[in-house]
């Protein structure tokens, strides 16, 4: 039989199909959440290669690969070159660190608070981080030359990291008691801290010169646009160095669900759990927040929408977020910039004009199950 | 063994526990009674080492408890809360497996098959695709008890023997379940384990109980067997409740009926 092999192959999908159906039923969604990391994975390479080869001006991928070649017109292809890899490549990669860094925040500070509505940018945590980095912006010559001496151009996403731990801390201390932790406090005392960190930066502008605002405006811009390798190299160690002990963490985040105690009678180590996630949190989401300024949202829409399809499990709706996290904002971005073409939208604009109205809806439909 | 030695707790400064002494010896159920507010949470807290006395000191298997690893401790004893309230949409399944990778063990699908068994021994057989949020108290509560079940799956091991500190189990349960519940502590201690549990229903706690220790306002009352423990005199001076003991013919146990309380 010549075609018994593709005939097994075709029997083979509806079976494995059927299995992902069966298992499902019986509330086991672990295959089914593979199933859709691995589809997630080729949506992101998708998504990425898109984005490189889409813009306002049209420049071809083929054209540098020709130059890279040494066979295409050097003139020519020197443009396509720039554009590609000094303009779009930068800013897709960027827009996946801080989309995949923006989500698992998400995930890992839901966890923690076990609460699905906890995101950084709602909470205050990219308040926090902006006042750091605005902090060092203005006062950062006089104050903290010995800082910027030390730590080059490491010290704007460093500054933004101590000030969203320094949010996180405050904002756990004051929403948990006894291992509880209150969602109506959470979100009351985020919106404070918020506005005290933003009141605190307001007076920072305002004693700021003409030079230094002018970094803060392009600072401040809230997008993508201002990506380059520097940037890269100066948040990527921190936005990777955060996310790279968060597999560790699934675990013990799942087990907390059921509460502190319970995860303690399960033998996770509790208090270092919460060590490591709030430092996770506060590294990712500073060092997002030093190189694109504040965008919300992210944190809570892809998370909400993974565990409706995959479930809360954290060692599937981590990696899946940070994936789902990055083809979005990337996605985002295309967006942004060809609405209004030539010109271009700030990401934070799109994202909050989805997200806003997607976190009414899961405050609406979820009310009773979050104490609210 | 679990023994505790003189357990005094002090939380926001007010003294919860005083002194409280109890051994809870492996094949053995050991209930904890008492009135609302006398300390029997707080003593099944210090018990699982969740919570650190300000004096005294719990062992398990004759090490202090203080010297276990969180994990280490996952392998000795198992906890059931009162009630458990989450916020993301998990599985029945999916929340019975947390059980299972407790202590640092792997959770392979070959587990599978400890989860199911665990939702069969508490009744829940079919129950595993449903979701936790959606089922009613009891049965959240019985779900919870098999994901202890699956983290305790053995009431020994190595000859060392495992332990069950349950707070109310039965508490929201009906009478069929909560006679399966006592039923499954019951066998977890004849196969070789131990079972803690405070216990509200004096009746069935006389009927499953090897040892009742009766707490009032943070002191031991009395401990001993239900019948030397349970009597008027013990209802009156600690649940201060005039009613009388009676015993049930021809099996020397004791029971309690309120309609005999005098008002």
């Amino acid at each position: 039989m010549p075609h018994s092999e593709a005939m097994e192959g075709a029997m083979r999908a509806p079976s494995f199909a059927a299995r992902i159906a069966r298992e499902w039923r019986g509330g086991n969604r672990a295959g089914l959440a593979r199933l859709v990391i691995g589809v997630l994975v080729v949506l992101a390479a998708a998504t990425f290669a898109t984005s490189i080869m889409t813009g306002a001006a049209d420049a071809s991928l083929a054209n540098v690969f020709r130059w890279l070649a040494g066979e295409a017109d050097e003139a020519l292809s020197a443009r396509d070159r720039i554009i590609i890899l000094d303009i779009r490549l930068p800013r897709a990669v960027l827009g996946m660190l801080v989309g995949a860094s923006l989500a698992v925040s998400g995930v890992v500070m839901q966890g923690l608070f076990r609460n699905p509505l906890a995101d950084p940018g709602l909470v205050g945590v990219s308040a926090g981080a902006s006042l750091g980095a605005v902090l060092l912006i203005v006062l950062g010559a006089a104050a903290f030359a010995p800082l910027f001496a030390l730590f080059g151009f490491y010290a704007l996403p460093l500054g933004a990291f101590l000030g969203g731990l320094a949010t996180t801390l405050l904002l756990y201390r004051i929403a948990t008691r006894g291992g509880q932790t209150s969602v109506a406090t959470m979100l009351l005392a985020g919106i404070a801290l918020g506005a005290l960190a933003g009141a605190v930066t307001g007076v920072l502008v305002f004693l700021a010169d003409d030079q230094q605002l002018r970094d803060l405006t392009f600072w401040g811009l809230g997008s993508l646009a201002g990506a380059n390798w520097t940037k890269i190299a100066s948040a990527g160690p921190i936005i990777l160095l955060s996310l790279a002990v968060v597999p560790f963490l699934a675990r013990g985040l799942n087990a907390i669900t059921l509460g502190e105690a319970a995860a303690f009678h399960m033998g996770i180590p509790v208090q270092r759990l919460k060590n490591i996630a709030i430092f996770s949190v506060a590294g990712a989401t500073g060092a997002s927040v030093a190189v694109s300024g504040g965008i919300g949202f992210v944190g809570i829409i892809v998370p909400h929408l993974l565990r409706l399809v995959i479930g809360p499990d954290h060692r599937y709706l981590l990696p899946a977020s940070a994936l789902l996290g990055g083809t979005m904002l990337i996605f985002a971005d295309m967006l942004a910039r060809t609405i209004v073409s030539p010109a271009e939208l700030p990401i934070g604009i799109i994202t909050a004009f989805v997200g806003a109205p997607f976190f009414l809806w899961v405050l609406l439909r979820g009310r009773s199950n979050m104490g609210l | 063994m679990i023994r505790a030695s003189d357990i005094s707790v002090r939380l926001a400064g007010r003294q919860v526990l005083h002194g409280v002494s109890f051994e809870a010896v492996p094949g053995a159920m050991t209930a904890i009674v008492g009135p609302n507010g006398s300390g029997k949470t707080t003593t099944l807290k210090v018990a699982s080492g969740e919570l650190v006395p300000s004096a005294g000191k719990v062992t398990i298997n004759g090490r202090d408890i203080a010297s276990f690893k969180p994990w280490e401790l996952a392998l000795k004893r198992g906890v059931l809360p009162q009630s458990t309230v989450i916020s993301f949409p998990f599985t029945v399944r999916e929340i019975v497996r947390l059980g299972l990778s407790a202590g640092g063990s792997a959770d392979t699908p070959s587990h599978d098959g400890v989860a199911d068994e665990a939702l069969e021994a508490v009744d829940l057989a079919g129950f595993s695709g449903r979701f936790y949020q959606e089922l009613s108290g009891g049965e959240q509560q019985r779900v919870q008890l098999a994901r202890v079940l699956c983290q305790i799956s053995a009431p020994a091991t190595d000859g060392e023997p495992r332990y069950l500190l349950l707070d109310e189990p039965v508490s929201s349960l009906d009478i069929r379940h909560q006679l399966t519940i006592m039923r499954l502590a019951r066998q977890f201690c004849t196969e070789g384990g131990g079972v803690i549990a405070v216990m509200h229903d004096l009746n069935l706690t006389a009927m499953f109980a090897d040892q009742i220790v009766m707490m009032k306002a943070g002191r031991i009352r009395a401990r001993g067997a239900p019948r030397d423990v349970l009597t008027d005199e013990t209802m009156e001076a600690v649940f201060g409740c005039r009613m009388r003991v009676s015993v049930a013919p021809g099996r020397d146990m004791p029971f309690v009926l309120p309609q005999s309380a005098a008002v």
